[in-house]
């Protein structure tokens, strides 16, 4: 079939934005210093640097302890929390569904912020408790803390898919069982368990896979005592020698993908045999909840408890401390409650810009990107050649690099090209970063928006005489209105959310909130970082709460 | 083929991987005619109408509307669905959503660069014919089935395309409404001169709207021919089978005068027919006969046997009666209640097909 120029264009420039960034990486990595430098040669010697590095095993270590164990404990809270939202009588079922997605949305750098200023040493929660019971029992700085709370905050992401799961199973599948003689919860244990299975096995290694790029919360958590992970570890080399030491990081960043780019693949085979699993569901009748008895309420204390422990603790801690001039034991809090934070921050030009240019981020860049988005997924609607299926692993792509080191290849690419330099320092660095990292995930928006549209809808548009283009643009793209809204809603809070991208990119001109708290957390200034913390998370609230004033589906 | 012929299909095929859909059909429909494309589902009818229509992408054969090529595998022509000129009614109607019936029809026109007052003039007219002018600033959620279906039609005649193409066009509409659309649809056809190939799985649907049947099996042309030499000469088992509600006996073949053959059947009976195989005389072959051919008669007589009785069910026109001959289960029409018992079924030999 004869190929459009904008098509060519679309998809050159798409493999262009991934594989160059990428690329510069792997090059990068057997360089002997950084790649501006003229005496650089082809040479191992990085790879040989970080493996002689004990701290580069005891970070490897720590990883997969972190990932593991936050599988261990999000995988099953997740799935029986679905199976109780969706199958059970819960009490106020509907009503809990928002706040359980909201660990999602919230920065993990604000939220472990948030647990810092909570259960840390004299953070709010802990002085209350050591002022009740005498002493406290918990170390929010130990490595067993911090695989708990990554796995407490990746439960939603289990949820979402096993419920998505759960609803899709066929009701009549289970009341076959019933009928068969099973009681419920043979039910469960027989046929709707296993029928979920591989939407848990491929949670499962989705949550595997997020352990191994998780950076705010070992960044924030991990460091007083010492615990790196992988990528704190890379971003801890930027200052160890002294001189760029880009190279290394490079190294790194090449080891990191080495294991997560394999688990991108296996993910994409799973999320097809999940697929595969789904479309064998029967009639999706209204079914009766399974009734709990007393036990509803003990499932729901429990559910709030861990909304408790997730999301109020963290929420409530950084809240309060923008509002507190100092904290500690005997402090009283009516004596120490001030403005004078968020005075500091609206005092201060790079903060102002750090907040506005977050906002603009979010809306135009967040626009621009579901744009930009919309035009891959045209190219490739309903076109099941080659270049759809190349581009459909240049999507996936992306997934397997952590934001902080795709913002390192970004920051790389635009001192590297020459005519790239100049715009360096403009907030379109930022953003390319930004839409380059989320690329897989807007474009399953897209392409999920794109799926509804019934092909004869288009087919009646060719054979009434418009062309491939026209049909786009007079029947596709106004028949996706609401989901380019949803998409868009759902890319800003994503944008606002975003932190460890904007790291590297970080300069006078580019001040993202996220990246901000991330710099100014490492200076110490817990003041302003509550304050900013506060201010991110009113950003995503807002998103949120119009997200849902839309009726957005805040999943798939 | 005379220059009336308006769309011309020659030895197309067609292949989904390595499954062949469309193994070499050839076809041609004539100025202001109806042609079905009657089928199974499975049998390529779908495939072929939109191979036609520029939607599916043959590897082989051609495709000609009024004498311009649209499709040849062997020059290398492929015109694009859009550049066909071909009105198409889907199954579905397919109309747009967030379009007025207004602007759905209008929008072929606009494609076309039509002047807005033209435009105007021309739907108003197409929706006139259509009686549906009060509806034209409704959307389509908010018209009935039988309306978004006429409002898809005139969405694909405003533009006066050569060819109109159906797909399914009355599978949508419910059972009561089906009939009344039919004759409403052939009305419409013949009153306006379309030439219409027309998709349908439902044989008394083809047979009614359509001047000449295709009957599809397997990706090839079983047969065609008008509905009547469709219905009552059928050349095949498949044909006969499909086309008509029957009784059908197996047996083995008992003697042969010229294009009549005796079949002994495994239920004991004994018939004539009219020879439609090759088989000789001991090989198996299948008696089919009309349900409304068998007569039910209380005495014995030429062609008759005896049968057992068992049933009469009343279908509001007519009974019909359900017999035991051996292991079959045969019908039969008539007029008044029968009850129970012996009596005797009357085949005439030139209803009754020996394939």
């Amino acid at each position: 079939m004869l190929q459009t120029l904008p098509r060519r264009v679309v998809v050159a420039l798409l493999a262009l934005s991934v594989f160059f960034p990428i690329g510069l990486v792997l090059y990068q990595s057997v360089l002997s210093g950084p790649f501006f430098m003229p005496a650089t040669t082809l040479s191992l010697e990085s790879f040989v640097f970080i493996f002689e590095d004990p701290d580069f095993w005891s970070a490897t270590k720590n990883t997969f302890a972190i990932a593991i164990g936050m599988s261990l404990i999000a995988i099953p809270l997740g799935a029986i929390l679905a199976f109780i939202m969706v199958r059970t009588d819960l009490p106020g079922r509907r009503w809990l569904e928002t706040p359980i997605m909201i660990p999602i949305f919230v920065s993990p750098v604000v939220l472990a912020f948030g647990y810092v200023v909570s259960l840390g040493p004299v953070g709010f929660f802990s002085v209350w408790f050591q002022e009740l019971f005498g002493s406290v029992p918990w170390n929010i700085y130990s490595l067993a803390s911090i695989i708990v709370i990554a796995g407490l905050t990746h439960v939603p992401h289990v949820y979402l898919y096993s419920s998505s799961a759960l609803r899709n199973l066929g009701s009549d599948v289970e009341e076959a069982a019933r009928l068969s003689g099973a009681s419920p919860f043979r039910v469960a244990r027989d046929v709707s368990l296993p029928m979920v299975s591989p939407a848990l096995l491929y949670v499962g290694v989705l949550v595997f896979f997020l352990g191994f790029e998780i950076f705010g919360l070992p960044l924030v958590l991990g460091d007083p005592e010492g615990h790196l992970v992988l990528t704190t570890y890379l971003y801890k080399l930027t200052n160890k020698l002294g001189t760029p030491s880009y190279h290394l990081m490079a190294a790194v960043a090449t080891c990191i993908i080495a294991v997560t780019f394999p688990l991108v693949l296996l993910q994409r085979a799973l999320l097809k045999t999940a697929q595969r699993f789904v479309a064998m569901k029967g009639k999706s009748a209204r079914q009766r909840p399974l009734a709990l008895g007393v036990w509803r309420w003990v499932a729901f204390a429990l559910i709030l408890g861990w909304l408790f422990v997730t999301v109020i603790v963290p929420v409530s801690g950084i809240a309060l401390r923008s509002v507190v001039s100092s904290w500690g034991q005997g402090v009283k809090l009516l004596d120490v409650l001030t403005l004078d934070h968020f005075h500091a921050v609206f005092e201060e030009a790079t903060m102002i810009r750090a907040i506005v240019n977050s906002i603009l981020i979010g809306t135009l860049g967040g626009a621009l990107a579901v744009g930009g988005y919309l035009a891959i997924g045209l190219v490739t609607h309903r076109k099941n050649d080659g270049i759809t299926r190349f581009v459909d692993y240049v999507i996936l792509t992306p997934r397997a690099v952590p934001g902080l080191m795709a913002g390192l290849a970004v920051f790389w690419v635009f001192l590297f090209v020459p005519f790239l330099a100049p715009l360096r320092s403009t907030l379109f660095s930022v953003w390319f970063a930004y839409a380059v990292v989320w690329l897989a995930y807007g474009m399953r928006l897209i392409q999920s928006a794109l799926m509804q549209v019934g092909p004869e809808l288009e087919e009646a548009g060719r054979l009434v005489g418009a062309s491939r283009a026209r049909v786009s643009r007079d029947i596709t793209v106004p028949l996706i209105r609401n989901g380019l809204l949803g998409a868009w809603l759902l890319v800003f809070m994503i944008f606002e959310r975003e932190y460890s991208t904007g790291v590297y990119l970080l300069s006078p001109g580019t001040e993202v909130i996220g990246a901000q708290i991330v710099s100014l957390w490492a200076s110490g200034a817990v003041d302003v970082v509550a304050a900013l913390s506060l201010i991110n998370m009113a950003l995503v609230g807002i998103g949120l709460a119009v997200a849902l004033r839309f009726g957005v589906k805040l999943h798939d | 083929m005379t220059d009336k012929t308006i769309l011309t299909v020659d030895n197309l095929a067609l292949s989904y991987g390595s499954n062949p859909i469309l193994k070499g059909v050839s076809m041609h429909l004539r100025r202001g005619e109806v042609v079905s494309l009657l089928g199974p589902s499975g049998s390529g009818k779908t495939t072929l109408l939109r191979a036609v229509a520029g939607l599916e992408q043959p590897h082989t054969g051609s495709v000609t509307i009024a004498g311009r090529a649209i499709y040849d595998a062997a020059a290398n022509v492929d015109i694009p669905a859009e550049k066909r000129e071909l009105g198409l009614v889907f199954q579905s109607y397919a109309l747009w959503p967030h379009k007025t019936v207004f602007d759905n029809v209008a929008y072929p026109l606009l494609l076309r660069k039509v002047a807005q007052n033209e435009i105007a003039q021309r739907v108003h007219k197409a929706l006139k014919n259509l009686g549906l002018d009060h509806l034209a600033e409704r959307y389509p959620h908010q018209l009935s089935g039988g309306q978004q279906q006429r409002v898809s039609i005139a969405r694909a005649l405003v533009y006066n395309p050569p060819v109109i193409l159906l797909d399914e066009p009355l599978s949508n509409l419910d059972a009561k409404m089906r009939e009344e659309a039919r004759a409403w649809l052939r009305n419409l056809i013949v009153e306006m001169q379309l030439s219409a190939l027309v998709v349908t799985h439902d044989q008394s649907e083809a047979m009614a709207m359509s001047d000449r049947i295709l009957l599809l099996n397997g990706g090839v042309i079983e047969q065609q021919g008008t509905p009547t030499e469709m219905y009552g000469q059928p050349q095949t088992y498949f044909v006969a089978d499909f086309m008509g509600s029957n009784n059908v006996m197996q047996g083995r073949i008992a003697d042969i005068r010229g294009g009549m053959a005796r079949i002994d059947l495994d239920n004991g009976l004994s018939v004539w027919g009219l020879r439609r195989t090759n088989a000789a005389i001991g090989q198996g072959a299948l008696a089919v006969v009309r349900v409304e051919q068998v007569q039910l008669a209380d005495t014995p007589g030429e062609n008759r046997t005896e049968v057992e009785l068992s049933t009469s069910m009343f279908l509001g026109d007519r009974y019909e009666y359900v017999f035991h001959a051996g292991k079959d289960l045969l019908r039969a029409w008539g007029k008044r209640h029968e009850d129970a018992g012996k009596r005797w079924l009357e085949f005439p030999p030139e209803a009754v097909w020996v394939f």
